[in-house]
């Protein structure tokens, strides 16, 4: 098939793929077979390098397995694994003074599932891609919390001892940090904000495919080090030094995980920024940008601004676990509360990384089913910008009870307490949105307005949390728990719940089942209320959190707690069987299952290759529901789309 | 390229946070007894690194007049500077003296300029993949933006420098 497609960037012409090699080929072609042994070259290569600087330093022993896990296994092998994928290929061949190559597009769409398991440089496929991987890790994570939550059934000792436990909530809270929440909604992005945009794909491709082929990377390493000597990380997802300096091995997967999610991330929004300010469609100005593209856009900053803080902090503690540096050793004249530092001043503001673009997505979602304009869109923009600027001088919020110098707490607790602000400004405005609007409770708007409210509960607690009083008498409590579940669960994982179900039909092309969809919705609310609630009661009595074992007092309630936490779990069985079930014998979807405006829904589903026949024209505001004669963009495709759905 | 650059700063910043932390609010004597830093060799290093940049950027105000060789030239001169200040740099690793896993002055003071002499490092790969194209008759004057985001990189890590070694061995 060939489709020639013209736009502002010139012909597009889809080519037909290039057979698969066979034979001895299979080893030199970009591919998983040229994987299976430039991963052990690399390995080699990197394995090499810390031998001779050893060897040349003559230090002792020549085999120092630290050193080598760092280098050889988690540096230079997962690079032999993108180069073997052929992650680099066009860089190298550009590097060496090959021709510029006109772009033939070979690694745009996928036409098989195998095209999956690709370097694709198509934003649906890698978005696709993002969110599947994510789901897989979202999954690990969950069975390690309801690991967690088996042992904490019952008071005293039952399936893990001390260590294993702390080993689980670690490696479930980095999982669900690192490589659910912010990338999955990095995966949404990825579909949703160049066809928002109206444009044909990201501003960097190639860049794109690098970025999520570092997640695996990331997520197999934390899965990994459960085979580590000594376990996993089991510093807590915070890591603090100087526990994590003298924990055994597992704790370097934490570091280099972190890393490579890390540098995963600043890719990507990089990327979403280039696009953001370079690939709008004509008429498009930042105030006719949908709420989900500014969401994304302050996303995006706060993650390049942020993201290299903890790199730095986790580079340092590798650094003194395997240099034996005094970054937080206070013996060497270290000063260890850096670390908290550092680490919360990235940590911070990835709360809102965490949950900015999912404010952005209840905010497409809302206007939609409440079929009225977005109320305070600009205010909706600029509150996110305050969000963002606010995020960064709130750190220390963190650390009241970490001994830090006190006249940081009374500066801390207030601008903690002002980010409420911009927030509320926020909630008010949905509320605003669904007042005297026509609502359709289909499930993505069920998601948003149960996030609505579980939201506002954690975002409450999050105030108690920022007065120093409070703070300091829940401090390491299960009220914290029951804050971070609160916003991280019941803000970001429901906005990501919204978000698929709501682009689902785009994505697939299908319809996913209405009536389990409601099911899934109303297990999950009533069993995360049921887990997370009680916990706010238990912690102000005292429960301490990060520990396996605790006083009789709390056995009932912890019990209670537990079976929900299995219900809860249960409900996520619901949702996967729908997705997979719906993806191949759904109904097909119309281009505009929701009768949306925003740009992404006025193109087939699933989307052409490169988005639009002919670049669109926006000409007004993406919330202007049930304005007379209001439109948001002038589309060529759109028309015959819509004929073609008559006809069907 | 500009974005990247600000979380390059970023990066640093977090570096400086620990020597600021180090150094401040320990509040203990500053270098510590017996650590002296080779102020003046450094100091000569520091004016060939920022040489360098006048030749970066020599080379690109050559390819927009259209003077190929001014521009080779340039590169070449730059990459060379460059890894002059490299090996100078580690030839001083190696005679300091002192190494990182002494105290926290010698780890803050590794980290610091081992961090800025990666990005060197980096900023010579990418001035090498520069030449080679440069000698294979890519660019133009229409066409050499690698030639100057290649550039920015390069002044990026010369004004770095200028900051690194302000506080690390003047300050």
């Amino acid at each position: 098939m060939t489709e020639v497609a013209t736009n502002g960037h010139g012909a597009h012409v889809e080519h037909a793929p290039a057979p698969p090699p066979t034979g001895l080929r299979r080893f030199t072609a970009p591919g998983w077979w040229r994987v299976l042994w430039m991963m052990p070259l690399f390995w080699g290569i990197g394995a090499g390098i810390v031998l001779l600087l050893r060897w040349y330093a003559a230090w002792d022993p020549l085999w120092e397995w630290n050193a080598l896990v760092v280098v050889a296994f988690l540096t230079t092998m997962p690079i032999g694994f993108l180069a073997g994928l052929g992650a680099f290929d066009y860089w190298v061949h550009y590097a060496l003074g090959g021709e510029t190559l006109p772009e033939d597009h070979s690694g745009h769409g996928a036409r098989s599932w195998k095209d999956y398991f690709r370097v694709n440089t198509d934003h649906k496929v890698i978005g696709i891609q993002y969110l599947v991987t994510t789901f897989s890790f979202f999954v690990i994570g969950g069975l390690a919390a309801m690991v967690v939550r088996a042992e904490l059934a019952k008071p005293g000792m039952q399936i893990t001892d001390n260590q294993g436990f702390n080993g689980l909530f670690t490696v479930h809270a980095t999982l669900m940090i690192f490589l659910f929440v912010i990338p999955a909604f990095a995966g949404l992005a990825n579909y949703v904000v160049p066809l928002m945009l109206g444009a044909p794909d990201m501003a960097f491709p190639r860049l794109n495919a690098l970025s999520f082929w570092l997640l695996p990377i990331g997520g197999l390493m934390l899965v990994g080090s459960f085979l580590a000597p000594g376990g996993p990380p089991a510093a807590g997802w915070t890591g603090y030094a100087t526990l994590s300096t003298h924990l055994p091995m597992g704790t370097l997967f934490f570091n280099m995980a972190v890393q490579w999610a890390g540098a995963s991330s600043i890719m990507t929004a990089l990327n979403f920024l280039v696009t953001i300010i370079t690939m709008r469609a004509p008429g498009m100005t930042f105030w006719r940008m949908p709420l989900l593209v500014w969401a994304n856009f302050t996303t995006s900053l706060l993650v390049v601004l942020a993201t290299p803080f903890i790199a730095g902090s986790q580079f340092f503690v590798m650094f003194d676990r395997i240099l034996h540096t005094h970054f937080f050793n206070p013996v060497g004249g270290g000063y260890a509360l850096g670390y908290q530092h550092i680490f919360w001043f990235y940590s911070h503001p990835a709360v809102y990384i965490m949950v900015l673009p999912g404010f952005g997505i209840i905010s497409e979602i809302i206007a939609v089913f409440a079929r009225k304009p977005i109320f305070g869109y600009r205010l909706m923009a600029l509150s996110m910008l305050a969000i963002l600027v606010l995020g960064f001088s709130v750190w220390a919020h963190h650390m009241f009870v970490s001994g830090m110098a006190d006249y940081l707490r009374v500066p801390m607790m207030i601008t903690t307490l002002l980010i409420a602000v911009p927030t509320g400004v926020k909630v008010f405005n949905w509320l605003g949105t669904l007042w005297e609007g026509r609502i359709h409770f289909t499930t993505p708007m069920l998601w948003a307005l149960g996030f609505i409210s579980t939201f506002v509960i954690g975002g409450l607690s999050g105030v108690y949390l920022g007065a120093v009083p409070i703070d300091i008498h829940t401090s390491d409590t299960y009220f914290i728990v029951a804050h971070i579940h609160y916003v991280l669960f019941g803000g970001s994982f429901f906005t990501i719940m919204a978000g698929v179900y709501y682009w689902f039909p785009k994505m697939t092309g299908r319809m996913y089942n209405e009536a389990l969809g409601k099911i899934h919705f109303w297990t999950t609310f009533i069993a995360f209320n049921l887990t997370f609630f009680p916990m706010h009661l238990i912690g102000t009595r005292g429960m301490p959190r990060r520990v396996a074992d605790y006083a009789p007092q709390f056995a009932d309630w912890n019990l209670f707690i537990s079976i929900c936490s299995f219900a809860l779990g249960a409900s996520i069985v619901i949702f996967f069987y729908n997705m997979i079930h719906s993806w191949k014998f759904g109904p097909k979807a119309p281009g505009n299952p929701w009768h949306a405006l925003t740009l992404e829904w006025q193109v087939s589903s699933p989307p052409p290759v490169f988005n639009f026949d002919e670049i669109p024209q926006v000409i007004g505001s993406p919330y202007e529901y049930g304005v007379p004669g209001a439109r948001h963009a002038l589309l060529n495709g759109a028309k015959t789309h819509e004929l073609e759905e008559v006809e069907r | 390229m500009l974005l990247f650059i600000a979380s390059e700063v970023m990066l640093f910043g977090s570096f400086f946070t620990a020597y600021f932390f180090i150094r401040v609010v320990n509040g203990y004597p500053w270098p510590p007894e017996g650590f002296e830093l080779p102020r003046y060799v450094a100091g000569v290093n520091t004016a060939i690194l920022v040489t360098s940049s006048f030749t970066m950027h020599w080379a690109l105000q050559s390819i927009r007049r259209g003077n190929r060789a001014g521009m080779q030239a340039g590169l070449v001169l730059t990459f060379l500077m460059g890894l002059t200040f490299l090996l100078t740099q580690v030839i001083e690793y190696a005679r300091v003296g002192f190494a990182p896993h002494d105290n926290a002055f010698t780890t803050i003071f590794f980290s610091l300029t081992g961090l800025h002499g990666a990005h060197v490092f980096v900023g010579l790969t990418i001035l090498l993949f520069m030449t080679i194209r440069a000698y294979r008759g890519h660019f133009s004057p229409e066409h050499h933006y690698g030639v100057e985001l290649g550039g920015i990189y390069w002044h990026f890590v010369d004004i770095m420098w200028i900051v690194v070694y302000t506080t690390v061995y003047i300050i």
